[in-house]
């Protein structure tokens, strides 16, 4: 059984070696994705186009509107002398958020009066809404004391503290979900066309002839996109490593083995599918539909799943790449061993070891 | 090694398809060597030989498919290498694939093919008669493609190559894997396209298949070996030089005279022997000399030279020619 | 270039996708299904984060920021310990998220003036929780403290134009629906030419009289047609199950979509003259078109941050510019005063694509 397994791998990888294309791109381009996208994505947001009202014209407002601007997350985008502007402003997004003092500020600062400020924002991308508020809010409150030129002191105050990411990188943050990503939907996207190459081509015809099982069939297709996959994977963490200065506090031998486990999981999803499928056309669209905007969306590599609605944390639950890179982040960032996070090698397991079923079963009927 | 293009009666009728050195190569591989001739309207023209010897190049490059690296060609007096658009108008193509979309039912690929060639309306109502007709489809005509047999295939591909009829058709191994009374249909089909006066230009290995053409080019490695009818071709061995041996071990007749001097070939067909003398007069001398050995008893005939013969003769002698 | 040839084509190709069993579940039934789904989970109003708490000071005043933590719609509590160290698994399981410890001398600092300090801890490993975490917190204790007296003297108060409650899916639905379309028409032109070459047809056309134009276009027009209906139905989704508010005209969003389309069509089509074989087709569509596209159009990740580089390669995607005109068009309302700009950038877009496509296809094999 063994030899056979391996025949079926070595036939396939000599395709593939053939097939420079596709090779080059399942070895390649997960790597060079990953340079891209490492260094151009993070939630950070900067240069934030500010419009300014300022109706008071003092130097206290003078003053506020300076400490957006020290800040480094503002700039100023635009002046405007009537708050009604601001609405045009913002529909063009020529800004991104307005600040508009009042008349009375200085007068109501210095006398100790609670004044307010208004802060008009572009609610449409609600993220960055959320994040620009944060923002605001921080420099007002630093702000504050200096202007009203009185020791404030808060009667609360929240003493931050970040753990495996303190200065909150977004790299740090991404790297694992963009790793678990790419290695998702290329696996499947490699395997897919696999087993329907074999039935559009009439080859499946001689491999029916020939004493070859189902299991073994779909072990030998999968070994080599499995070798390749994992020469890509190491590729890629080597340079998150160097790069992105993405740490590995934990073990290697457990990032490999559940590396490894997640990628034959993606295999074996991309071959079941190659089962369905009676043409190459289908094959790769219920491949891509399957696997890239799921695992982009449902894995919590971008949106928490805690903050899903209950049916879709449900759902989530059978999208591998919600386990890889919990168990990412957990190995890579937090350095903990295995006993944190066993049960999302055993969910890996458990999905590998369905979908392999289930191909084998579908492959089964057709052999 | 070059050949005559042809008797005087071809040289009167109109020329609809030539080729003047026509040559293709890739990178280093030569796939036509300044290939020429010249094919009469109304003629079945049989390109003959065997995988890889430049058939379906020199097709391509007629057909407008492929640019020639040198030499020159003309299809219904348009330059292939300049006026291709002109010449797609006026040609019909059948590739070995019979290339039909087997998820389209037969009216369906009819009606698509004729669309490509601008044939429609009431045009397209004749022809796409005279095709079910000639195919035999009539009652099939919402029939899947992928549903027929492949002799139906065979002559679907073919009719749909014809509904605009064009003056010459190029058959790129036109019967692979057909069974051989759809095959005969089949070539009964060129027969009537040709009295009709459409030119037939065939490229086939069968060198049954190429029995049926009236002038054959052999091809062998890119190079056009011999061009001629085919009585004309055979005659290239002296008449009863070709033999028929039949004996009780005709291995070891094989044995005894294959060395011999005035045997130029000999091979085995099952129980016979087929021999190509030097002359006619060797004949006797070869006969008493297996006699003598004791292979008897034997019959020797002499007999008709087959196609295979002639151009395994021809490759031969291509082969002693060979370029330094 | 022949109208009826085209049609001929045109209709060929339909036929061709009808037969087709397994397309009209994938083409119609898939991307509505997506759409729900995703929909639903491209939310980031993050909410119900885990919290472990420790309270070491057991006054009133620990149990008042206890329980401003507990009724807070941000948090979770999941747990409470009471030594400090105890926090650590339930961060490195990932039980938890934030732990506050409120320490012994808490409603002892708070008698004497001083400020009382409460220690925020946030796991960064998934930074957007981390982040968010530490704001809510702040906004918590904030809350708590003006709840019982204390007022902040400058107030920042917010006004958020076209989406007050900051709901993300507003923005996030129109978004996963872009993403569809771009997906559903690039995967079926990418196929185009390329399956007409493995099935052996390609060579049978190539020697007709149709022109490059005629085929290409024969083989667009029916993709652009399903796209168009697959769009139409799943914006039913977008404005009747999700109920994202349309303000602005729906003969814009056509027109912003219909340029889209064209370019995604005119990409797969690119791919299509790229590849021989359909793997490659699949490969180079996914990871050179699709998911660049996805991570440089702007909808998950800011422009505004990336490197100059970046910013400048986003110009030549067009779905940057499609997502600035839904976002707008949804909305805030706007009309073509305000997008031209990105209608103007999708046209040339697809202008430059398909001269590229129909340069790379040649009519000759060699």
């Amino acid at each position: 059984m063994i030899r056979r397994i391996l025949a079926i791998a070595v036939k396939e990888l000599l395709q593939l070696r053939r097939d420079w294309r596709t090779a080059g791109a399942l070895l390649g381009m997960p790597v060079v994705l990953l340079l891209i996208y490492g260094f151009a994505l993070s939630f950070d947001v900067t240069d934030i186009r500010l419009g300014v009202v300022d109706l008071s014209r003092t130097s206290a407002s003078r003053r506020v509107i300076e400490s957006f601007l020290e800040s480094g997350y503002f700039v100023r985008a635009a002046t405007l002398d009537d708050i009604r502007a601001v609405d045009g402003l913002l529909a063009k997004e020529a800004i991104q958020a307005a600040l508009v003092i009042p008349e009375d500020f200085a007068d109501n600062a210095a006398a100790l009066q609670p004044t307010a400020l208004l802060f008009v924002l572009d609610g449409a991308d609600s993220q960055t809404a959320n994040t620009i508020l944060g923002y605001a809010r921080q420099i007002v409150a630093a702000t504050t004391p200096e202007i009203l030129d009185v020791e404030i002191r808060p009667p609360v105050e929240a003493v931050p503290l970040v753990w495996y990411n303190p200065d909150l990188k977004s790299s740090i943050f991404l790297v694992p979900g963009l790793l678990a990503f790419i290695l998702m939907v290329s696996s499947v996207i490699a395997t897919a066309l696999a087993v329907v190459r074999e039935k559009e081509r009439g080859t499946m015809e001689s491999l029916r002839s020939t004493p070859v099982r189902a299991l073994e069939l779909l072990l030998g297709k999968t070994l080599p996109y499995l070798l390749v996959g994992s020469v890509s994977a190491a590729g890629t963490l080597f340079l998150a490593w160097a790069l992105f200065e993405v740490p590995v506090r934990g073990s290697l031998f457990w990032l490999a083995v559940v590396t490894l486990l997640f990628l034959a999981g993606g295999l074996g999803w991309g071959i079941f599918i190659s089962t369905l499928a009676e043409s190459q056309q289908v094959a790769f669209q219920l491949g891509i539909i399957s696997s890239m905007l799921p695992t982009l969306l449902l894995s919590g590599f971008i949106f928490p799943i805690s903050s899903m609605p209950r049916a879709l944390q449900i759902i989530s639950t059978i999208v591998p790449a919600r386990y890889f890179i919990a168990a990412l982040r957990a190995i890579v960032l937090k350095g903990v061993g295995p006993e944190m996070w066993w049960h999302d090698v055993v969910a890996l397991i458990i999905y590998g070891a369905l979908v392999l079923l289930a191909a084998t079963a579908r492959m089964m009927r057709s052999l | 090694m070059r050949a005559a293009v042809g008797a005087s009666q071809e040289a009167t009728r109109e020329v609809v398809v030539s080729a003047s050195e026509l040559s293709r190569t890739f990178g280093d591989f030569v796939a036509v060597d300044q290939v020429s001739f010249a094919v009469a309207r109304g003629e079945i023209f049989g390109f003959l030989g065997s995988n890889g010897a430049g058939k379906t190049t020199t097709i391509r490059m007629l057909c407008g498919l492929l640019s020639p690296t040198s030499g020159k060609g003309t299809v219904a007096g348009f330059d292939i290498a300049t006026e291709a658009p002109a010449i797609k108008t006026r040609i019909g193509y059948m590739s070995q694939k019979f290339s039909l979309y087997t998820d389209l039912t037969v009216d369906e690929n009819l009606r698509f093919w004729a669309g490509t060639y601008r044939v429609w309306g009431n045009e397209f109502a004749r022809r796409r008669d005279w095709a079910l007709n000639v195919t035999g489809l009539e009652s099939r005509q919402r029939a899947l493609v992928a549903d027929l047999p492949g002799g139906y295939r065979q002559r679907l591909a073919l009719s749909c190559a014809l509904l605009h009829e064009p003056p010459v058709v190029f058959l790129d191994e036109p019967t692979g894997g057909v069974d051989p009374e759809a095959r005969r249909d089949f070539w009964d089909l060129i027969d009537d396209l040709s009295e009709g006066g459409t030119t037939v230009f065939v490229t086939t290995h069968s060198m049954d298949e190429a029995e049926r053409c009236h002038r054959v080019a052999l091809m062998h490695a890119g190079r056009l070996l011999a061009l001629d009818t085919i009585p004309r071709l055979k005659k290239v061995f002296p008449e009863g030089s070709v033999l028929e041996i039949e004996c009780a071990d005709a291995a070891r007749a094989l044995e005894r005279i294959e060395d011999l001097p005035e045997v130029v070939d000999v091979a085995l067909f099952g129980d016979r022997l087929r021999a190509v003398l030097r002359s006619a007069d060797d004949a006797q001398t070869l006969e008493s000399g297996l006699r003598s050995a004791g292979c008897g008893p034997l019959t020797v005939r002499a007999t008709a030279p087959s196609l295979e013969d002639v151009f395994i003769h021809y490759i031969r002698q291509a082969g002693s020619k060979a370029p330094p | 270039m022949g109208i009826r040839t085209v049609v001929g084509f045109v209709l060929k190709e339909l036929i061709q996708l009808r037969r087709d069993p397994k397309i009209v579940s994938i083409l119609f039934i898939a991307p509505i299904v997506q759409l729900t789904i995703l929909g639903y989970a491209a939310t980031t109003d993050v909410r119900q984060i885990e919290l472990v708490v420790c309270d070491l000071d057991h006054s009133a005043a620990s149990r008042l920021v206890v329980d401003a933590f507990t009724a807070s719609t941000y948090f979770h509590l999941v747990g409470s310990v009471a030594v400090q160290d105890d926090l650590d698994p339930w961060l490195e399981s990932g039980r938890a998220r934030v732990a506050v410890t409120i320490p012994e001398k808490f409603a002892a600092d708070l008698e004497a003036g001083r400020t009382g300090r409460v220690q925020v801890v946030a796991d960064g490993s998934d930074a957007m929780v981390g982040t968010l975490g530490l704001a809510y917190a702040h906004g918590v204790l904030q809350a708590a403290a003006e709840e019982e007296g204390a007022r902040t003297p400058i107030d920042l108060r917010p006004k958020v134009l076209y989406n007050p409650d900051l709901i993300s899916r507003y923005f996030m639905v129109p978004a996963v629906l872009a993403l569809l379309i771009m997906i559903m028409t690039m995967m079926l032109s990418s196929m185009a030419l390329v399956r007409e070459s493995e099935l052996g047809t390609m060579e049978q056309l190539l020697v007709t009289p149709l022109k490059p134009a005629e085929v290409l276009t024969g083989k667009l027009v029916p993709y652009a047609m399903v796209g168009t209906v697959e769009f139409l139905t799943a914006l039913q989704v977008v404005l009747f199950w999700f109920k994202v508010p349309l303000r602005g005209s729906f003969g814009v969003l056509a027109v912003m979509t219909a340029l889209f389309m064209a370019c995604s069509l005119g990409l797969g089509l690119l791919v299509s003259t790229l590849s021989r074989t359909q793997q490659q087709a699949m490969m180079i569509s996914t990871f050179v078109f699709l998911m660049p596209q996805i991570y440089l159009s702007g909808f998950i990740f800011p422009i505004q941050n990336m490197p100059r580089i970046f910013q400048i390669a986003t110009y030549a995607v067009p779905l940057r510019y499609y997502a600035t005109a839904l976002r707008g068009i949804f909305l805030k309302g706007i009309g073509f005063d305000v997008l031209w700009p990105q209608a103007l950038a999708l046209l040339v877009l697809a202008t430059i694509i398909f001269t590229v496509a129909r340069l790379r296809y040649r009519r000759r094999l060699g």
